[in-house]
């Protein structure tokens, strides 16, 4: 399906109606205050309904006008696989950074988007792996003395 | 002799051998981020912050204002041999310069980059020492109703600059103000959208926020396909301009030098501006237009002049308003507040050394940057070989490990993922990031000056037409905003007149 650029603003203007919204509501749980004393929730409760006007304004615009035709999302067919795969790296690599300890994980991050991403051969994979792990390592931790998760092998 | 005495202050801050070190690594970093496609001077001052905390703030800025400057420098380098701009400024030598290169004039391309950014960036810093002092003396005039008014206009300006639609700019920037609302209420102590994270009570970190959007993103976008890189092989020689390369490039680089400069005093992406307005103008002046974009040493010397001085202008609103520019600035503002420092009028006069130290820094980096880049080329382009396949795990294990390392905490690395899936959806949506960095940045500012305001004024919005500056401000804010209205007004009416015309014919 050709997708347009009014699609795309439809989309957004509803992503934006909810999180204007979401801000408005929620301000209301605080105190907004009056004019002349302005409370904590003067500026999220305005601010989340200026966002919402604008939000319908973009909508309304975009209603039913099919605007100018856009490349699709992804430009190549496996292209999502790569990105999900790298977004999936980054949360795993945050999730067991504490457990496993920053060089090893430095290494099996590296190591896993090297191989998986624009698949390179084992060797390659290995030494630049390794090599990342622990110039990482002699920078971060030996030079710039930055505190970083040790792990159960204490790296 | 006021003036020689601060100058001679700044020398005795920048010529120690720690302060000439952390120079020296700035530029070098820089060049190197200009170098590499993908990664952006705002990405890597953002990543190298955190490295600079256990340093005096007059070290950690001279650093990281490095950085941004030899970004610029290092920028035209990926321009002219790969013809992939290092970062968005360098876009427009990529038409002259990358055709220089194929006839084998890429040395005295790189040449003529190299000494118009050391000449644009003496430029700049000259302005920078005569104008910003006057300037801060004038803000000291300045109440909340004028910041406020002030910081609105920074963010109508960024808007209005805004490439695309100037309603989806302005949406980000009042998302940006409202992210920017997270947090513990600076008045009341009031905590606002935390939810009980504790991590979330200081607000949302500009540096994870940076990071995703800049960083996370920028990678993210470019692993969807494979990037393939045509690099110029022959041997890169010849990089001191001839006597000819010098009187075609004179003018255009003492052009593209006050020009950069006056535009980087604007709010908005002032190197990337002044590059392509310095462009379109020598090719205005040139008597051989029809030449450009095939090779002329015009068309890179302008250009490249330009951004280099715009990054220099960018520093006035910041030293001496304590209002950031563009987001590069934004973080190094965000880095004197991480520091201590309270950036604005009375930064000069509280902070002299830090001030004049990195004025003095900035000159003496320029130096060092055209002694750099001219011998270090051969290197640079070997880094250009790098593939992306093995550059890219690098540059988010630097992104993760920066955030991680402010505060130690995972709560910020999984914002700095979740603003780079926001970053990535939002530009393929053509939603632009600059106005939402620079409506988080100085969001928490704009609320209190607000409020302050609504307080001394008992509630009435007329203060900020009842003060002569505030008015002037808000004035031209509202003008830049009327102003598409009354070309597209004007556009249509042009339009029905045509039809009726028409009707009449």
């Amino acid at each position: 399906m050709e997708r347009t650029q009014s699609h795309y603003d439809r989309i957004a203007s509803l992503f934006f109606l909810i999180v204007g919204a979401f801000f408005a509501l929620y301000s209301c749980t605080i105190e907004i205050g009056e004019w002349h004393e302005p409370g904590p929730g003067f500026l999220p409760f305005w601010g989340g309904i200026t966002l919402v006007l604008m939000s319908i304004g973009l909508l309304a615009s975009n209603w039913s006008r099919k605007g100018p035709a856009r490349p699709s999302f992804f430009p190549e067919t496996d292209s999502w696989k790569r990105v999900l795969t790298t977004f999936m790296a980054l949360l795993a690599y945050n999730l067991i950074s504490d457990s496993l300890g920053f060089t090893l994980t430095a290494f099996l991050f590296v190591g896993f988007l090297v191989k998986c991403i624009f698949p390179q051969s084992w060797a390659r994979t290995l030494i630049v792996a390794a090599g990342a792990a622990i110039l990482a390592r002699l920078l971060f931790v030996d030079f710039l003395q930055t505190q970083l998760p040790k792990g159960f092998l204490g790296l | 002799m006021d003036l020689l005495n601060h100058v001679l202050l700044g020398a005795q801050v920048c010529f120690t051998p720690m302060n000439l070190f952390f120079c020296f690594v700035g530029v070098l970093m820089g060049t190197l981020v200009g170098v590499l496609p993908g990664l952006g001077p705002t990405a890597a001052i953002a990543m190298l912050l955190p490295n600079t905390f256990h340093v005096p703030p007059v070290t950690a800025i001279i650093m990281l204002a490095g950085i941004y400057y030899g970004a610029m420098y290092g920028g035209s380098t990926t321009s002219i041999l790969v013809n992939i701009p290092g970062e968005a400024a360098s876009v427009i030598t990529c038409l002259d310069g990358y055709q220089m290169a194929k006839k084998g004039r890429g040395g005295a391309a790189l040449g003529i980059a190299a000494f118009s950014s050391f000449i644009a960036g003496t430029v700049s810093v000259i302005g920078l020492m005569l104008v910003a002092p006057p300037l801060a003396k004038f803000a000291l005039a300045f109440g909340p109703p004028e910041y406020f008014s002030l910081m609105l206009m920074g963010i109508v300006i960024l808007i209005y600059l805004a490439s695309g639609s100037i309603l989806k700019a302005l949406m980000m920037a009042v998302f940006g103000l409202l992210i920017g609302t997270i947090g513990m209420d600076s008045i009341s102590a009031t905590q606002r959208l935390t939810f009980g994270v504790l991590e979330l009570s200081d607000g949302v970190g500009l540096i994870p926020a940076i990071m995703g959007l800049f960083g996370v993103a920028e990678v993210i976008a470019n692993v969807e396909q494979e990037i393939k890189r045509e690099l110029i092989t022959t041997k890169v020689k010849n990089l001191l301009p001839t006597l000819r390369d010098w009187r075609e490039s004179f003018w255009p680089m003492i052009r593209g030098s006050f020009l950069g400069f006056f535009i980087g005093l604007l709010p908005g992406p002032a190197p990337v501006i002044s590059s392509f307005s310095s462009y379109a103008i020598e090719k205005k002046l040139s008597k051989h237009p029809e030449k450009f974009g095939t090779g002329m040493i015009a068309g890179v010397a302008g250009p490249e002049a330009a951004n280099n001085a715009a990054s220099g202008g960018a520093f006035i609103p910041l030293f001496t308003l304590g209002i950031p520019s563009n987001s590069v600035v934004a973080i190094l503002l965000g880095a004197l507040m991480i520091h201590g420092i309270q950036p604005g009028p009375m930064l000069i006069a509280n902070h002299p050394d830090l001030f004049w130290g990195t004025i003095m820094s900035m000159y003496l980096g320029n130096a060092m940057l055209l002694v750099l880049n001219l011998p270090l080329i051969g290197i640079w382009v070997q880094v250009l070989k790098v593939p992306y396949p093995i550059l890219f795990p690098l540059i988010l294990l630097f992104c993760m490990v920066g955030v991680f390392s402010l505060n130690y905490s995972h709560v910020e690395v999984t914002l700095m993922i979740v603003f780079g899936i926001f970053g990535y959806v939002a530009r393929k949506f053509q939603f632009e990031m600059a106005p939402l960095v620079l409506a988080l940045v100085i969001g928490p500012m704009m609320e209190s000056k607000l409020r302050l305001s609504l307080v001394i004024s008992q509630g009435s919005p007329w203060i900020f037409i009842e003060k002569p500056i505030s008015a002037i401000f808000i004035f031209i804010s509202l003008a830049l905003l009327i102003s598409p209205l009354i070309s597209r007004v004007g556009k249509r009416r042009e339009k029905l007149k045509e039809i009726v015309q028409g009707d009449e014919l």
